[in-house]
């Protein structure tokens, strides 16, 4: 029976991803496939969000903090390609020496290779994460604290760059990179190449996450956001597999960023801005939050709408709204997202005869998470 | 002695708004278990209602605090009524709808009154400095403080020495046994909504002349605020005001130190640090439950 639903899910994300894939055959511009690249990197970006939030309860409002320091690690390296170096001695990066800095900081060294540079902008988001995770996880927080923490975080990282002007070039970020060239490939940001790399990484991030999440860790992980105490009460080290998706997310996120850095050709304090974090918040929840495909195709279609829609101008300024809007709509009427009203057809027969924890997504979730977060939440931070 | 005087002085400073924006934050969240993050967007609501009644009615900073108290509260009460009461008992989904509304609000700020930086000017009388303990200190900032501490001691009295805040008091307790008991919980719940959402126009008020005002000043404070909910504890007035304290004092020293930035990124690890051995905060108070 659960094998059942197992396997339609896999043909639906297998559809998805050859349709993602095969976009490049009918379309010859490379302007319109950036467009569509950058959708892409988003919907890596919300499917990473949605491993923590949909299917293990943890709210990190701060995502956008491992998205950033990926592709800040991926400018890093391109920067120290960039033919020719606007410099002064030693190949220093042109805005290292508008601010007056005489040798190669020891943080740029490493990153004259780019296998460093590549696995520093995973590597980096999931140890930051771990760091975190370890503090807040073992303390036991949860639920809404778990978001206010994460919220701070993204501030504070996000000045810490604009202020470190001299590593990393403050409000201006990084610009005037080279194009990734490896295995004899180029990335350009407006070939068919780029978009195949973002693709094929969207297709690896949904299989990584699906075989994830039908393991037996992402089984606990599920009972974990359904209800915390009980899993503890079975033997479980809940922090740990807390801890666990906390990094995945990070990682997967971090990588979608350093992708973000080559579909750009530059890295800026604004890709761990408020907004992208709410944004990434947003997709995921319109798309629905416990579907990994669904919190993609969220990401995809409202940039998509959002990218059609601001070119005229009357949207330009009414977007916030309306995406706030929307925001609203959905937590208040949908809160399982776009998904669960499609899904409901789609798989209303096989849901019937399911066992409810070999079901993951949307169900019982959002109302489950709700009453034992309320139940649970006060008793952790007001039984003193 | 100058340079340490000047130093404390600054902190309170800080720690006076700090605790202004927290104090609705932490009775919101104490009484409703909702994370208001729109609570910073009712902060730069508090602020343009200044700059909107000074600019086009002429009226004076301590005149509008009275009706910037009224209007922003009364913003706070109908969001409370026609959206926020359907999410009691999802909290994790508050913080989204809460979130979604400060989207709106600010963008609607901006729409409405223009992106550009906005000025507040301070009423005449307090401009000038005022000796204490023999150093120069603003006089406006003496205000605030003062009437921070006026604030704090109303609400004092509001939470413990009225018929309203006893009502409060137990549907912070326990909210089904105080409707048993024939106490509206859903009627404290909207004015304990509106007064939070008023102390955050007020802080909004004070700094305007302090800071420019913009659309997207809320961010900042509310992050700031929800560290010291977190440090002091909710539900604890005296873990806010001791908090917002500590706190203020801290990122006053080490802003004087290094430079602002660095204060922020070090008080946000402090506080996580704190967490993980005082997930409670400094001042939990003991409460049971059911």
């Amino acid at each position: 029976m659960r094998t059942s639903v197992m396997n339609a899910r896999i043909i639906g994300y297998a559809a998805f991803c050859l349709i993602i894939l095969a976009v490049p055959l009918f379309i010859d511009d490379g302007y319109l496939l950036n467009k569509l690249s950058r959708y892409l990197v988003f919907g890596i970006l919300s499917m990473a969000l949605s491993i923590s939030w949909g299917y293990t309860g943890i709210l990190n409002l701060g995502q956008a903090v491992s998205f950033g320091l990926g592709s800040y690690c991926m400018a890093m390296a391109l920067k120290l390609r960039t033919i020719p170096i606007q410099t002064g001695a030693n190949g220093l990066p042109d805005f290292m020496v508008w601010n007056n800095v005489k040798s190669m900081p020891w943080l740029w060294e490493p990153f004259h290779s780019y296998a460093f540079a590549i696995c520093a902008g995973v590597a980096v988001p999931v140890v930051l994460a771990f760091l975190l995770g370890s503090f807040i996880f073992r303390a036991r927080v949860t639920g809404v604290y778990v978001a206010i923490i994460t919220l701070a975080m993204l501030v504070v990282i996000n000045l810490l760059i604009i202020d470190q002007q001299r590593l990393t070039g403050g409000f201006n970020g990084i610009t005037d990179l080279t194009t990734l060239a490896l295995f004899g490939v180029e990335f350009d940001a407006y070939s068919p190449a780029t978009y195949y790399l973002v693709a094929l990484s969207l297709t690896a991030a949904l299989f990584l996450g699906l075989a994830l999440i039908s393991s037996k860790t992402g089984l606990i992980m599920q009972a974990i956001r359904d209800d915390e105490t009980r899993v503890r009460y079975f033997g479980y080290d809940v922090a740990s597999y807390q801890n666990f998706a906390f990094c995945v997310s990070a990682g997967i996120a971090g990588f979608a960023g350093m992708l973000y850095t080559l579909v750009m050709e530059f890295a800026s304090p604004t890709f761990l801005g408020v907004p992208i974090s709410l944004s990434i918040v947003i997709w995921c929840a319109v798309g629905g939050r416990a579907s990994l495909v669904g919190s993609a195709l969220g990401a995809i279609v409202v940039t998509g709408v959002q990218g059609s829609l601001s070119e005229t101008p009357a949207f330009l300024d009414t977007w916030l709204l309306i995406m706030g809007a929307l925001f609203i709509a959905v937590v208040l009427f949908i809160p399982k997202g776009l998904v669960s009203v499609l899904d409901f057809r789609l798989f209303r027969r096989g849901r019937r005869r399911e066992t409810p924890s070999a079901r993951p997504a949307p169900g019982a979730a959002a109302p489950e998470t709700g009453r034992h977060a309320s139940a649970a939440l006060p008793k952790k931070f007001r039984a003193g | 002695m100058t340079d340490t005087i000047n130093q404390l002085f600054t902190g309170l400073s800080i720690a006076s708004i700090l605790l202004l924006v927290a104090l609705g934050l932490a009775i919101i969240y104490g009484t409703m278990g909702v994370i208001n993050l729109a609570h910073g967007e009712f902060v730069m609501l508090g602020a343009y209602t200044v700059w909107l009644l000074q600019s086009q009615f002429g009226i004076d900073l301590l005149t509008c605090l009275v009706f910037v108290f009224l209007i922003v509260g009364a913003i706070g009460w109908l969001l409370e009524r026609t959206m926020i009461r359907r999410l009691y008992g999802r909290p994790l989904d508050t913080i989204l709808l809460t979130w979604g509304i400060g989207v709106m609000l600010q963008q609607a700020v901006r729409l409405g009154a223009g992106a550009q930086l906005r000025y507040v000017k301070m009423p005449e009388f307090l401009t000038q400095a005022v000796s204490v303990f023999g150093v120069d200190q603003s006089a406006y900032r003496i205000f605030i403080l003062l009437l921070t501490v006026a604030l704090l001691f109303a609400t004092y009295c509001l939470m413990f020495r009225t018929d309203f805040g006893m009502r409060l008091r137990a549907v912070m307790q326990n909210p089904e046994i105080a409707r048993c008991f024939g106490i509206n919980a859903s009627r404290v719940y909207s004015m304990t909504f509106a007064y939070g959402a008023g102390l955050a126009g007020l802080a909004g008020a004070l700094v305007s002349p302090l800071k420019s005002v913009s659309p997207d000043m809320g961010t900042g404070f509310v992050v700031d605020a929800f560290m010291v909910v977190v440090v002091g504890g909710v539900q604890s007035l005296l873990g806010t005001v001791v908090s917002a304290g500590i706190l203020g004092q801290l990122s006053g020293v080490i802003a004087f130190l290094s430079n602002d930035t660095l204060a922020k990124a070090l008080v946000f690890f402090s506080v996580v640090i704190l967490i993980r051995f005082r997930p409670q905060g400094i001042f939990a108070m003991k409460m049971r439950r059911g």
